[in-house]
Order: structure tokens, then C-alpha cells, then sequence
């Protein structure tokens, strides 16, 4: 009995050795990981973990570009119906094919309000799917759409035979997909396995096993890397990049998101009604220190608009403005501001990459102007209430992301957008007018002279794009760090 | 005895009945669960149809009535968030937490118990003050930090554990010391006052004096006499004991109740949060009752008392 502890320490060392198993098996360390496998929840997480199993029609790359994916063409027939020639040949991890009933299914149930399809205002402009043969789809918009393509890059394609037979809840159980990797097994708050699919349309991929782990800690998700427990993480924590690019076994891969995070006004609150006020709060904030100090340089200073680079609609003739203190105050004076107002800034803690530091930094520079700034953290949900209410006070943190396109991050400062209390004629009429046409220079166009509006008019402080931070083990190649945060692996092979 | 378990028993459902009617008023007061778990592009449909799902179309008191009832059949709704019942998401989890909070409590107790003893009986000596100083340290030591720490020197120097994870004995080696670092300092402070005061009893005396050895007089007299005090310090902390589980599950990627419960309440996942504070409070209520009836087997006093 005596020598039992002994038995059960050589138990333990001898596990300790990593197990050689013949198949490559590729584990990653997730941030944020969905609660189920449903699709149409409104988490890019999930649908990180759903484009494994299933494709979309048109498919985005890591750059935000689009390719065709399960359709191979596509074309206007009139300026409300875009004509969809699916890709033949491709089956469903179960052996069925793929066909345009698949397609007309997945837009019908996305569409459903039964279905909470939370993706479908991504397509909220299609008025039905129809399929033309068993390899042609119609999809007819109810005014002229030029996101739909976009908008369709974020629903994946399901099986209706699979629907049909087995209901809603079992498919969120065990998806049936057209996608690079086939389900083996979900367990959730843990860990998502998956086989590599061998006859995938777009080439099988290069391992054989992916097993993707939820790791909600960043200090220990980076630890797993190093230990060589995962080959890929997400969200390294600004702090631990040096730790990850030291140590011999992994580096960091960045990428820009299309996250602008800035800092919004309620111009119902006096004085912020004038957008002199609005303008001196810009000067008086260093966006290239804080970009350096607090996110050591990663991301972007964003030039006077709330668009990233390289987005489609962003302004390239905008150019922040620069940090000038006695500019600041000498306008802020010249207004007439009372420099006793409080100005709390409201933001959520962990929402965005050091949120909290980087609102605490621009309420210190506000401080060195005299203008009586303070920051107010609040729990995500108060937050939201608060954000419904439209009551987030003077000043308040918020990311819009655009996927790429204009259009999904300018409509937070329309009217029908309620996400901000500034309005403008003009700018509201340029957004209708740019989503009214397919004319993508006539949009550019437009969208330009609305990033020109939000500049002139200072609705917000437009400080950061949010980068993307991944750790890669040194044994992996052909991974990318994706603007969209879905990870996308065919292309990844190991050593 | 039977008689006294049973009116304890007849109690719980008051004590849970008032641990439900503050975690739903509590939830009701953070906000609007619809405004929260919805997304910024939600649909006037989606709202209706999730606020008639939540009962939140109905005055308070029959919402509340509506939640008894269903309580009463064991059912807390649908998961808004995940695929299922609320009870059911809650009880995939309970494995999980069970196993790291009884390995950190045995290990926590186990250890303190005996750090607290060596103290007492090297007292003022080299060993008490390096052991109770180690305890003073630890109890101020916060548990994300100590795990952090331990992942570190374990998993990224040594190669000895896995940095986190669920899966066999060694992925439970780091949490439940981590857990058990919270309990652990306690135990040794508290068995060690317990055993120095009972060491000037007279019986103790006696017992030395007529020639036992001290190891004999430790055992058979002080021992037994010293574990009330560290049980009913047991029952205090099985509290701690799962709030601390709640931090050692996030810092270790362990799949129990405490995560999914934060995670729950940052989705505003009413039915899941609901089931898992019920299941919390029953865990809390049944271990001080177990505390208790133990409590009493071993002295009888505290019964009549």
C-alpha cells in the first residue's frame, strides 16, 4: 500500500511525454468560443467554427477580398436579381450532393423569423432564392443591393436533406457540411474536434486532425503555445507579444482588422453640440503615442474617419489630425466651453484591445487642457442597456467593424442606425444614394464625401483600427492572420 | 439526529426559494436580458419573440410566478445561447466542477490540516514560523496570479503538466492546487489555534503526566478535539471554495459551472444563469448541511446545543 503515491507519480511522469501519434493533428487555442454550433448566431466566433464544416456561396479571404466558393460565377440579370452558378460536383460530408435546393434552403431559413438568423441583416435586402436548375439560383433583392455579395460571404450554405430529416437542434448537434473539415465531436465550454475532409472541393487540407480549444485566458493561451500544446492562438495580449516573438518556438502574425474604435459624442449634451468643441478634443488627443505606449504599435491611427485603410469607401485625401494641446484649448476657449463640465467617458472593460488604458489615456490628455474628464467602466450589459437608451453620456467607446465595405460601418451614424444621436441631411442622403447603385465608383464617391462629413463634423473621435494578433508556432506554415478573425486553414501544413 | 436532518432539509427549499427570488430580481434589475443578448442587428421580430419566451411582457410578480412554477418541475427554459435546456447545459458541466472542487478541497484540507498540526507542534520554532509565514503569504496571494505562475514554472520550465485543459489526471494537477491555495493558508492558521489553545487544557496535562507520549496525547486527545473548529471553518468556505472555482476555471480552460456561469451572465443567458446560481447554492446549502450533521456525530453537544 505504502508504495502506491510512488505508482501513481510514474503514472503521471510517464504521460507526461507527448504521445506520437502517426496523425498530424493541428490545436488551436480560441479566444472567444461560441456556446453551440447553431448557425446564424451573430458571433464571428461561431462562424469561425461553422465555415470549417460549411462553405458560403462567395467566400472572403483573410485580406477581406472575395473568391468565388461554393458558386463559381455570378452575374446581374437585372439591377435586382444576381444570377449564382454553383460549383458541380461537390458532395456533403455525408455523401449527398450539393445542389441549388440546398441554396434556396439556407436563404429561407436565414430569412425566417423563427430561426433568430441574427447573420440575416447581412442579406436583409433579398426578397427571395430561387433555384433556376439544379445548378443555377436567382437571388432576387427588393431594392437594388450592392452588398449582397458581402452580405452572403457571412451565410454558410446548409444541407436541407439534413434539416429535413434530423430538425434544427440535431444539426447544431453534428453539422453536415461541404467544408474543408468534417465534425467528429463537440464538447462544449471545451473543445471542437474535426477530421480533415479528404475530397474537399478546394483541396483536402495538409493535417488531419483539427482540434480547436477554447482558452480563455491570454496569459495562459500564450503559455500553450510556447509549451507547444497548440500550434496556433488567438488574441495575443498586446503585453505578451514579446514574450510569444522571444521565445524559440512561435512568433506573432498581425493583421488589421476592420474594427474603428472611437470615441462617440451625444451631441444633445451641451456643449457638444458644437462641433468647434467637438474639433479641440481632437487636437488635444496624441493618437500616435497611445497607439505606440499602450498597443505597442499595432493597428492603425485612423485618418479622420471611422473606415480603416483599405476599406472599400475609405477616404484616402483624410489625414488625422495632429496632436496640438494649445490648439485645443485656444479653440475651446474661443467657444466659449466651461472648462467645470464633466466629461465621463463611458466604456466596457475587455470588450476591445485595452479599451480601459486607452480611455483612461485620452481622459489624461483631456486633463492637461483643464477639461474635467473622468472615465466611467461599465459591464458589457449595462452597456448595451445603456447604448439602447441612448443614454451613454457625453463621450463613450465604441467599435464599428465594416467587413470591407462602407456601407456596414457607416450606417451606425445614420438616423435608421440609432447607434448615434448626430444626424446630418446630407450624410443620410449620400448613404441611401451609395447603397442604391451597383456603380462601385459612383459609391467610392459618395462614401468618400461621408468620411468628409464625419470629418468636418466630429460626431466622433476616430482613434485606432484594432489589429488582429495571432501566435503561430514556428512548425506551421501557410497560416494567415485574417481581418475578419474566421480562421481559415487549408492552406496550413505543419512540420 | 434524523429528526434534525430532516427539519434541515425541510429548510433548504426556503433557503434556495430566496437564493432564486434574488438571482431573478437581481437579473431583472442589470437590464433589459432582450436589449442585452440581442445583437446590435436584431430584428423587432426577434425581440417580441424572445421577450414573450422570457416572460417579459408579464408583470414582475407573475413572471416571478410563471419562474416558481417552472421551478417547481426542475425546468429553468431554454438556453438562450446554447442548444438545449438550461438544466441540462448546467448539468454538462457539474462533472467538471465537482472534480476540481473536491480535488482542491481534499487537497486544501488535507494539507492544511497537517501544516497546521506540524505548526502547533513545532510551535514558535523554526517550522511554524516558515510554515505560517508561507500561510500569511499565500491568503494574500490572488489565485489568477498564483496560477499564472504555476503554469509558468510546471508546464513552460519543467514540461511536467499540461498548461490547462480538461482531459486526465495531470490537466487536474494545476487548478486544484490552485483552488486549493485559497483554502489551504486558512486550514493551517485555524488547525494550528485550534491545536495550541486545546494543548493548555488540563485533559492534555493529565494525559502527559501520566506518561503518554505526545505523539499519543496529539492523536488520541487533541485530534479529535481539534476538528470542530476546522469543520465549521470547512462549512464557511465551501463559498469561497466555489468562487474561487469560478477564477481557477477561467485560468486553466476548465469546462465547469463557474465559466459557463460568467459567460452567461456577459450573454444575459437568464435561464442558464438561473440554473447555474441554483445549482451553486444547492452545492453550498448540501455541503454545510453535511457539515453539520458531521459536526454533531462527532460531538453531540453541538445537537442539544
Amino acid at each position: 500500500m505504502q508504495r502506491r503515491p510512488l505508482l501513481v507519480l510514474a503514472a503521471l511522469l510517464a504521460f507526461s511525454g507527448r504521445s506520437l501519434a502517426a496523425d498530424k493533428t493541428l490545436t488551436i487555442g480560441a479566444a472567444v468560443f461560441p456556446d453551440s454550433l447553431r448557425s446564424g448566431t451573430s458571433s464571428y466566433a461561431s462562424l469561425s467554427l461553422l465555415e470549417q464544416t460549411n462553405d458560403p456561396l462567395v467566400a472572403r479571404d483573410n485580406k477581406g477580398d472575395l473568391h468565388p466558393a461554393l458558386a463559381t460565377s455570378w452575374e446581374l440579370v437585372n439591377p435586382t436579381t444576381m444570377r449564382f452558378h454553383l460549383r458541380q460536383g461537390v458532395k456533403f460530408s455525408d455523401g449527398a450532393d450539393f445542389t441549388a435546393a440546398d441554396v434556396v434552403f439556407t436563404i429561407d431559413h436565414a430569412m425566417d423569423p423563427k430561426s433568430a438568423y441574427a447573420f440575416v441583416s447581412r442579406i436583409g435586402l433579398v426578397e427571395a432564392a430561387t433555384a433556376i436548375d439544379p445548378y443555377t439560383v436567382d437571388i432576387k433583392t427588393k431594392t437594388v443591393f450592392p452588398t449582397l455579395l458581402r452580405g452572403l460571404s457571412d451565410i454558410i450554405i446548409e444541407p436541407k436533406h439534413h434539416y429535413e430529416k434530423v430538425g434544427a437542434d440535431a444539426v447544431a448537434g453534428h453539422p453536415i457540411g461541404t467544408g474543408p473539415f468534417i465534425f467528429q465531436e463537440w464538447v462544449p465550454g471545451d473543445h471542437y474536434t474535426l477530421t480533415a475532409n479528404k475530397t474537399y472541393w478546394g483541396g483536402a487540407p495538409k493535417f488531419d486532425k483539427l482540434v480547436i480549444r477554447t482558452i480563455p485566458d491570454g496569459a495562459t493561451r500564450v503559455a500553450s503555445l510556447i509549451a507547444g500544446e497548440s500550434q496556433i492562438i488567438e488574441e495575443v495580449p498586446i503585453d505578451l507579444i514579446e514574450q510569444v516573438n522571444q521565445s524559440d518556438s512561435a512568433k506573432v502574425d498581425e493583421v488589421s482588422t476592420t474594427v474603428g474604435l472611437v470615441l462617440t459624442f451625444d451631441p444633445t449634451i451641451k456643449p457638444f453640440d458644437n462641433p468647434k468643441i467637438r474639433e479641440a478634443f481632437d487636437y488635444a488627443i496624441n493618437k500616435p503615442l497611445i497607439l505606440q505606449q499602450i498597443l505597442k504599435g499595432q493597428g492603425e491611427v485612423l485618418q479622420g474617419q471611422v473606415l480603416t485603410k483599405g476599406v472599400l469607401g475609405w477616404n484616402p485625401d483624410l489625414q488625422a489630425r495632429p496632436y496640438d494641446p494649445q490648439k485645443a484649448k485656444k479653440m475651446l476657449q474661443d467657444a466659449g466651453y466651461d472648462f467645470n463640465t464633466p466629461v465621463p467617458i463611458t466604456t466596457q472593460n475587455g470588450k476591445y484591445v485595452s479599451d480601459t488604458d486607452i480611455c483612461n489615456a485620452v481622459a489624461g490628455m483631456l486633463n492637461q487642457i483643464g477639461v474635467k474628464a473622468t472615465v466611467n467602466i461599465v459591464e458589457g450589459g449595462v452597456f448595451q442597456q445603456m447604448s439602447n437608451a441612448q443614454k451613454l453620456g457625453a463621450l463613450y467607446m465604441i467599435g464599428w467593424y465594416s467587413v470591407g465595405d462602407a456601407d456596414f460601418a457607416s450606417v451606425w451614424y445614420t438616423k435608421a442606425g440609432y447607434r448615434t444621436k448626430w444626424q446630418d441631411p446630407e450624410y443620410e442622403k449620400l448613404f441611401v444614394a451609395a447603397r442604391s447603385t451597383n456603380d462601385l465608383a459612383e459609391r467610392e464617391k459618395d462614401y468618400h464625401r461621408m468620411m468628409d462629413i464625419l470629418f468636418e463634423q466630429n460626431p466622433s473621435l476616430f482613434l485606432f483600427g484594432l489589429p488582429s494578433l495571432y501566435g503561430v508556432s514556428k512548425d506551421i506554415t501557410g497560416f494567415g492572420a485574417a481581418a475578419d478573425k474566421l480562421l481559415r486553414l487549408t492552406q496550413v501544413d505543419m512540420k | 439526529m434524523i429528526g434534525y436532518i430532516l427539519r434541515r432539509l425541510a429548510f433548504l427549499p426556503l433557503t434556495l426559494m430566496i437564493v432564486a427570488l434574488a438571482t431573478f430580481i437581481v437579473l431583472r434589475l442589470t437590464g433589459n436580458p432582450v436589449d442585452i443578448f440581442l445583437d446590435i442587428n436584431r430584428t423587432p421580430e426577434q425581440v417580441a419573440a424572445l421577450t414573450q419566451r422570457l416572460h417579459l411582457d408579464q408583470p414582475l410578480p407573475i413572471q416571478f410566478l410563471i419562474f416558481l412554477r417552472d421551478l417547481l418541475h426542475g425546468d429553468f427554459g431554454e438556453s438562450l445561447q446554447f442548444s438545449g435546456s438550461a438544466v441540462a447545459v448546467v448539468w454538462q458541466r457539474v462533472g467538471a466542477t465537482l472534480q476540481l472542487a473536491g480535488a482542491g478541497l481534499g487537497l486544501g484540507l488535507v494539507v492544511g490540516v497537517l501544516g497546521g498540526i506540524a505548526c502547533a507542534v513545532r510551535q514558535d520554532r523554526a517550522a511554524d514560523v516558515l510554515i505560517s509565514s508561507i500561510a500569511v503569504v499565500g491568503q494574500s496571494m490572488p489565485s489568477f496570479w498564483l496560477g499564472i505562475l504555476l503554469i509558468e514554472f510546471f508546464a513552460l520550465q519543467l514540461h511536467w503538466l499540461p498548461t490547462s485543459g480538461y482531459g486526465d489526471l495531470r490537466h487536474l494537477v494545476l487548478p486544484a492546487v490552485t483552488l486549493a491555495a485559497i483554502l489551504l493558508p486558512n486550514f493551517v492558521l485555524i488547525t494550528r489555534t485550534a491545536i495550541i489553545e486545546l494543548m493548555g487544557e488540563q485533559f492534555v496535562v493529565t494525559g502527559r503526566s501520566k506518561g503518554l507520549s505526545r505523539a499519543r496525547v496529539l492523536v488520541t486527545h487533541i485530534l479529535p478535539n481539534a476538528v470542530n473548529p476546522v469543520l465549521s471553518f470547512l462549512g464557511i468556505q465551501i463559498g469561497s471554495l466555489m468562487a474561487g472555482s469560478i477564477i481557477t476555471e477561467t485560468i486553466y480552460a476548465w469546462p465547469g459551472v463557474g465559466r459557463l456561469l460568467i459567460n452567461s451572465i456577459s450573454h444575459r443567458d437568464v435561464p442558464v444563469v438561473e440554473a447555474s446560481v441554483f445549482f451553486i447554492a444547492t452545492m453550498i446549502a448540501l455541503a454545510n448541511l453535511m457539515v453539520d450533521v458531521l459536526q454533531m456525530l462527532i460531538d453531540p453537544r453541538v445537537h442539544r446545543a
